[in-house]
């Protein structure tokens, strides 16, 4: 059969592989798309970020009327329709879906269905519905992304040990939910179970929940989660797991004792591993590390010069908008552009109940490195926004370094962080200083101005929050 | 104990304080700006090393104080010192980290300070230098090493200015450094040659200045066009004897305008006739693609001796300008420079420049050209000299005269312009001298 000849192959159509596919349409190379899914838009979209989104801010509003009650606002019990919840979410993910589908057709990006396999570093073999198929490139990226991680010891297979892709398909409401690993999986997916009805237990081998998170930031929501689920161990680990009838029995060390427990449903939130078998990446000069990730290098190039790697598959954050800026990288330098991803500051987001958010330089980080950092701290309890939507629990904090007054990292907790962090961001990568952040207006009253607060009390003059003259 | 003025950066080792913000009694966190301190044109504020409170304050506004200059004293007392400990030693020597850098513009068109060249960015926190990813994009596309430029905004951030004076120091150092690429710019670019360090106290005391960013701005424009450009030198004399009349007579309605009438005015005003015939030497060599650029403008530099060394503010269009219009103009423009006021932009675009050292005394002297221009006029002092004035008749007498002539130097960039042309100009400014059109200094 006779291979299809094309510029540049990209396989998998994720975040990082259809960001990949279209700029480079954009620039004027003639791409094939191939991904295994019906569906375009990868984890993100179909079973991760997207779907997560939808269901926290479906749920979310039943603790929130709870918490309106308080204040002469109430609200019947909730009441959850679980299918029509279901079916609400998938009609977001479908459009999406379909968003993604219509503008490959747009920029005359070819999409493909079909599993693929490298037969050389210039030949992808592609099993679709019809049969075999060849795709000979002059260049390849591989954005096929990483999935959650199952432990083989957790693998019973039974549909009630769930991963995050299950759990967010939202098959029922388990009374008893265990939910194995305190990141931003477990907590967010908590979250949801928690409101729609669910008792939750958490259960950490860590010392703290989220990790990557400063102590302080991390702690609202600890403490929603205190409130909201049944409990949090820390320090705990789940030694066995074994079906019973129409439950788990789960064992579970802590504090020194095994604890036997049952749930109606377990959800393993431990991490996610590269999606790097069965690819023919051994026909290939492409090297993995030990944990699986395709080696890449500044450029995103693999081992083998002809083909790139993005997104998680590449390793490093597992994050959509890592993967979106290493598409870009890839494609600037197959277009001739020498360009490198370089220090680009990735910021990270945790969508609980108060959301977290943090970039660059973080406390925890700047103490493991030895880095001398200055922080500057602006409690939520100050910001008159936040004490008249009852969002007191968040904090707002800058990392500086002491020198240049040069702001390195910045970590908020509190309503709506995701989406203040970009002005952290911004910031670093301006190379800005706290005083142009607190030289800059930000409008009153906005949990945003808890930034310039911030900034404001580093030299002493925050108007909200009284330093004492050091 | 004592805080001193602490080396803020390049070309700022003194100044006059003009503002003290801080009084006895007053309590001060380290790095609080205690006072203001306006060096060549830029005011800096001046952080205190120390936390404590204020005992002593040694300057009031005006004063002149440069680095380690001792200006408040502080005590200690009441545990609120910085957590931090603090360094015993004086301010000066944290010189080498990236401290507070004044916004300082640079004084003279092009040129980045020579100090550039070795600059290597020193981070605590391993982040790379502080820089706008639009910049940090430009640097990668051109191979540029952003940990050996300086920054010299906030923070030590890099600017577009201060990425495109790294590139000039290095275009400069790669013509210098004899026929190297301009393209090489990695960090193997070629190193300014190093004389040998000679120790001149063997011989006798000594006394130390660190020379300022204007000084070492000075030597490397001068360095580039002495050794890029080669020089031809002509002199001649003009008869000034009929100008100095025509001076005398209208010296006083200009200073009823407000202006004082000079020699120098008059060498514009002849100088612009000359440039309007000889286009070629108000033109620029194009060194890359060896075009001639000939301006259809003539803005005239004219070097002003400042106490800081010396800067040449640029009077634009004086062709269209009269007289009194130039002298106004130049009149404000060294004002400005004596009080280092002037605007960079008042520095730039020069077309061709004059230097009068006449008002010093010197009669003669070798102009160098002021690169990117491709001639200089240098004026040195007239003197009264006997001339022989040859009689008009056959039969007539010749006679000897006593006139007053005035010495002029041109230097010339002799690959744009020949030895004929350079003799043509010159002459021809003698000849608008020695025949001054009363129309152009008449006031209307």
């Amino acid at each position: 059969m006779k291979a299809t000849q094309t510029q540049i192959l990209v396989l998998g159509a994720g975040v990082g592989g259809y960001t990949a596919a279209f700029y480079a349409a954009d620039l004027g190379m003639k791409v094939i798309l191939v991904e295994q899914d019906a569906a375009l838009g990868g984890v993100c979209l179909n079973r991760g970020c997207i779907p997560s989104k939808a269901l926290l801010h479906a749920t979310k509003i039943v603790h929130d009327s709870e918490l309106s009650a308080t204040r002469g606002v109430s609200f019947g019990q909730a009441k959850i329709e679980i299918e029509k919840l279901r079916a609400w979410k998938e009609g977001v993910v479908k459009k999406l879906n379909q968003g993604v589908s219509f503008i490959a057709q747009k920029r005359g990006v070819e999409v493909w269905q079909g599993r693929g396999y490298f037969e050389d570093s210039k030949t992808l073999r592609v099993e679709t519905k019809e049969g075999q198929k060849f795709i000979q490139f002059e260049k390849a990226i591989i954005a096929v992304g990483s999935k959650p991680a199952l432990p083989k010891a957790f693998d019973l297979g039974n549909p009630r040990v769930m991963t995050s892709t299950e759990a967010l398909e939202l098959p029922e409401v388990p009374a008893k939910l265990l939910v194995v690993g305190g990141g931003y999986i477990g907590m967010e997916l908590g979250t949801v179970y928690s409101s729609i009805g669910s008792e939750v237990t958490v259960v950490e081998a860590l010392d703290a929940i989220l990790a990557g998170a400063d102590a302080d930031l991390a702690r609202p929501v600890v403490r929603y989660a205190e409130k909201n689920f049944k409990e949090v161990r820390l320090k705990a680990k789940v030694t066995k797991m074994a079906t019973s009838g129409k439950q788990i029995k789960v064992n579970i060390e802590h504090e020194g004792k095994t604890l036997e427990e049952l749930y109606d449903r377990v959800l393993i939130s431990v991490g996610r591993t590269p999606n790097t078998n069965d690819l023919g990446l051994q026909n290939t000069k492409i090297e993995k590390d030990e944990k699986g990730f395709i080696k890449v290098n500044g450029k995103q190039q693999t081992s083998d010069p002809n083909i790139y790697a993005v997104g998680d598959v590449a390793g490093g954050l597992l994050l959509a908008h890592k993967a979106a800026r290493e598409a870009r990288v890839a494609v600037e330098n197959l277009a001739g552009n020498p360009v490198e991803f370089g220090h680009a500051v990735v910021p990270a987001v945790v969508f609980t109940d108060p959301e977290v958010a943090w970039c660059g330089l973080t406390e925890n980080e700047a103490k493991q490195k030895g880095i001398e950092v200055k922080v500057s701290r602006f409690s939520w309890a100050a910001s008159g926004r936040a004490l008249a939507t009852d969002k007191t629990d968040g904090l707002t904090k800058l990392i500086i370094e002491p020198e240049t007054e040069r702001i390195l990292g910045m970590g908020i907790v509190g309503a709506g962080a995701g989406d203040m962090i970009s002005e952290g961001v911004h910031a670093i990568e301006m190379g800005a200083t706290v005083k142009d952040l607190a030289e800059t207006i930000h409008p009153h009253p906005t949990f945003s101005e808890t930034i310039m607060e911030a900034a404001e009390a580093f030299h002493g003059h925050s108007s909200h929050f009284f330093t004492p003259k050091r | 104990m004592d805080i001193r003025i602490p080396r803020l950066g390049e070309g700022a080792e003194s100044g006059s304080i003009v503002n003290i913000l801080v009084k006895e009694g007053d309590r001060v966190q380290k790095d609080q700006t205690i006072l203001e301190l306006e060096n060549e044109k830029a005011v800096a504020p001046i952080p205190s090393t120390h936390a404590g409170v204020v005992t002593k304050i040694y300057v009031k506004p005006g004063d002149k104080v440069s680095v380690g200059h001792a200006v408040i004293a502080i005590s200690e007392e009441g545990g609120a010192a910085s957590s931090a400990p603090a360094p015993a030693a004086p301010a000066p020597t944290v010189a080498a980290q990236p401290v507070y850098t004044p916004p300082a513009a640079p004084v003279t068109p092009a040129s980045a300070p020579a100090s550039n060249q070795d600059y290597t960015y020193v981070s605590k926190s391993g982040l790379p230098p502080a820089a706008s990813p639009t910049l940090r994009r430009i640097a990668q596309d051109l191979g540029i090493d952003l940990n050996h430029v300086r920054g010299t905004e906030a923070g030590g951030r890099i600017g577009m200015a201060d990425l495109k004076n790294y590139i000039q120091s290095l275009q400069s150092r790669a013509v210098s450094g004899g026929g190297q690429s301009a393209g090489s710019v990695s960090s193997s670019a070629p190193k300014a040659v190093s004389s040998e360090k000679i120790d001149f106290s063997k011989w006798g005391s000594i006394t130390r200045k660190p020379s300022s960013s204007l000084r070492q701005k000075i030597g490397q424009k001068m360095t580039e066009s002495w050794t890029t450009i080669p020089h031809v030198t002509q002199f001649e004399d003009a008869d000034i004897t009929a100008l100095m009349e025509l001076r005398k007579k209208f010296v006083a309605a200009y200073e009823k305008k407000g202006v004082k009438l000079t020699v120098t005015h008059f060498v514009m005003k002849a100088v612009v006739a000359a440039l309007k015939k000889y286009p070629i030497v108000n033109s620029s060599l194009e060194e890359d693609t060896q075009d001639i650029i000939f301006k259809n403008y003539i803005h005239l530099g004219v070097a002003v001796d400042t106490e800081q060394g010396l800067i040449v503010p640029v009077v634009r269009d004086a062709d269209k300008k009269s007289m009194l219009e130039i002298a106004k103009d130049l009149e404000t423009l060294a004002e400005k420079t004596r009080a280092r006021k002037i605007a960079i932009d008042d520095l730039k675009g020069g077309s061709f420049t004059i230097s009068n050292l006449g008002s010093l005394g010197v009669p003669h002297f070798t102009p160098i050209v002021n690169k990117p221009e491709v001639a200089i006029l240098g004026v040195g002092r007239g003197a009264w000299k006997p001339v022989v004035i040859k009689s008009k008749t056959k039969t007539g007498k010749d006679k000897i005269e006593p006139r007053l002539l005035m010495p002029l130097a041109l230097s010339y960039d002799h690959r744009v312009i020949d030895g004929a042309d350079g003799a043509r100009f010159i002459r021809e400014i003698v000849q608008n001298l020695e025949n001054f059109k009363l129309e152009d200094v008449k006031l209307s």
